[in-house]
């Protein structure tokens, strides 16, 4: 797959919906992402965890593509957790100050047990 | 790196996205959509709209917006005399003047940041963004960034509109081109019709010797435009009979000499008539004027010699006898298929040129078998005869005329 074809999929354990962006998130094609996680918020979904391990590269483009997930899940009072961020993303993230509306984990597990202990009504 | 110097690198890396994406191959409509994003992604807001103001009605129309939903853009209208005074490709912050009116469709605070684009005098149309998400007011260094992509975005739908408004051109110019041509071709039938109703015999003939002739062309590997040549030459060849009288046209006797030159002027006569008119392609008043020419020379008005004589001629000189032969005359009943055929066969070389009429042979030979989708000759025959009978005549003169 090269960076270009950027795909997204996504699976659920438990009441928490992961989701796997594949691809630098720099273009329009990552509406996709948004579309993933819309489905699964508008299903009532109220944990979500984004596994950056295999997105490299991210722009403005998908720094408004994660912004508008943000919006969408924080308005349903929802909890969102970053995990597996290059140093690189995560210095973007934090410089945008993205990072005061989401966890951030360097692994997956571990944002999957810090979500179990979250309750959401 | 500080986060200071990290913020500037992280504009500069936005600027050279919005550079990638208005020159980007994309549809307009997607690379306006990307450079909305690329912008909200740079002021971390989650509500932006990019609109041309139409020429003409005034009205503004969105070109990429989100986040602005049930927004009625039409009400910018009232505030676009406000917006058109306000400094070119310079953002307004909404509290920093009284701008009820032009922030008037949005809702209330979802507008922060209104730009209007233009390029020289030519106002474009506005880009308006709403508040961050942090709810952090907007610095000077991003309203200074906002001016910059403005005067970019402007420069993009402004070409984007002279683009259309010259593609709109091209498609009237088409149309018009189309409606000339239409009334072109239907003043040439009306000719032809004239021709027709003057000789009884006749009728249809030069229809149908356009519609041989092009089915021949194509046959050779003529180009569409050459092919419209031949069929105007088809329905004009004729049209010197207009002046021949009808008695010799009709004439059931064999002709006397008197008759005979008269009926053979009217391929000059057809010239004379129609080289007044200087036609967009080869050959056409050389066709006209030398259908009754044969290859081996023998042919009038010049006696022309075969390789004087244009392949269209030749064309047509088999397109017309064809047509002859298969129709009623005042002097004789039409000629079966097959007695067409073997006289195509023995004058092969003498009044026709060889390679035509094999040429003629494989197309009419395609038309039998059914292999052509829209054929040209078939539907004007009676088809009277047995169709395989037809098939191996045709191929077998066809492989003769090879050798």
């Amino acid at each position: 797959m090269t960076p270009k074809n950027f795909r997204v999929s996504s699976k659920e354990i438990g009441d928490t919906a992961v989701i796997y962006p594949q691809g630098y998130l720099n273009n329009v094609t990552g509406e996709s992402l948004v579309q993933e996680c819309t489905e699964h918020i508008e299903k009532g979904t109220k944990k979500i965890v984004i596994s950056f391990s295999k997105t490299e590269l991210i722009n403005s483009i998908g720094i408004s593509m994660l912004l508008s997930i943000i919006e969408k899940l924080l308005n349903t009072g929802g909890e969102l957790c970053f995990t597996d961020m290059s140093k690189m993303l995560k210095d973007t993230f934090e410089m945008l100050g993205l990072t005061q509306y989401i966890t951030s984990f360097d692994t997956e597990a571990e944002a999957l047990n810090y979500l179990k202990a979250v309750s959401h009504p | 790196m500080s986060q200071e110097l990290q913020r500037i690198l992280y504009n500069l890396t936005s600027l050279a996205d919005l550079g990638h994406e208005v020159t980007s191959e994309k549809e307009f409509h997607d690379r306006i959509k990307s450079v909305l994003y690329v912008v909200m992604g740079t002021f971390l807001t989650n509500k932006g709209a990019i609109l041309i103001c139409e020429k003409g009605s005034g009205e503004f129309a969105p070109v990429a917006q989100k986040g602005f939903a049930g927004t009625d853009y039409r009400k910018l209208r009232t505030g676009a005399d406000i917006i058109r005074t306000l400094p070119k490709n310079r953002p307004t912050l909404f509290n920093e003047k009284e701008l009820n009116t032009a922030f008037a469709p949005f809702p209330a605070n979802a507008a922060s940041v209104l730009t209007p684009l233009w390029v020289t005098d030519q106002f474009i149309g506005v880009f308006v963004i709403g508040d961050k998400f942090s709810q952090e007011p907007y610095t000077e260094n991003d309203l200074a960034l906002v001016s910059i992509i403005a005067t970019q975005l402007a420069v993009t739908l402004n070409n984007y509109g002279l683009f259309t408004r010259l593609s709109d051109q091209i498609e009237e110019n088409r149309k018009l081109f189309e409606d000339m041509r239409r009334i072109y071709h239907e003043t040439i039938q009306a000719f032809a019709a004239a021709i027709d109703a003057k000789d009884a015999y006749t009728k249809n003939h030069s229809h149908r010797v356009a519609k041989y002739s092009v089915a021949i062309a194509r046959e050779l590997g003529w180009t569409e435009h050459d092919l419209e040549g031949i069929y105007v030459a088809g329905y004009l060849h004729d049209v010197g009979k207009l002046i021949v009288s009808r008695d010799v046209l009709n004439k059931k006797e064999i002709l006397n000499d008197k008759d005979l030159r008269e009926l053979r002027s009217h391929s000059i006569l057809s010239y004379t008539i129609i080289s007044k008119i200087k036609f967009p392609w080869r050959d056409v008043l050389h066709m006209i004027k030398h259908h009754h020419e044969r290859v081996d020379g023998r042919g009038y008005p010049e006696n022309v010699p075969a390789d004087a004589l244009s392949e269209g001629v030749k064309i047509l000189t088999i397109a017309d006898s064809f047509d002859a032969m298969t129709s009623d005359r005042p002097y004789r009943n039409r000629l079966s298929m097959e007695e067409t055929l073997n006289e195509l066969k023995n004058c092969a070389n003498s009044q026709f040129d060889g390679r035509i009429v094999a040429a003629f042979c494989r197309v009419l030979e395609k038309e039998v078998r059914g292999e052509l989708p829209e054929p040209n000759i078939l539907p004007h025959l009676d088809q009277d005869f047995d169709p395989s009978v037809i098939t191996e005549m045709l191929a077998a003169i066809t492989e003769e005329l090879s050798k």
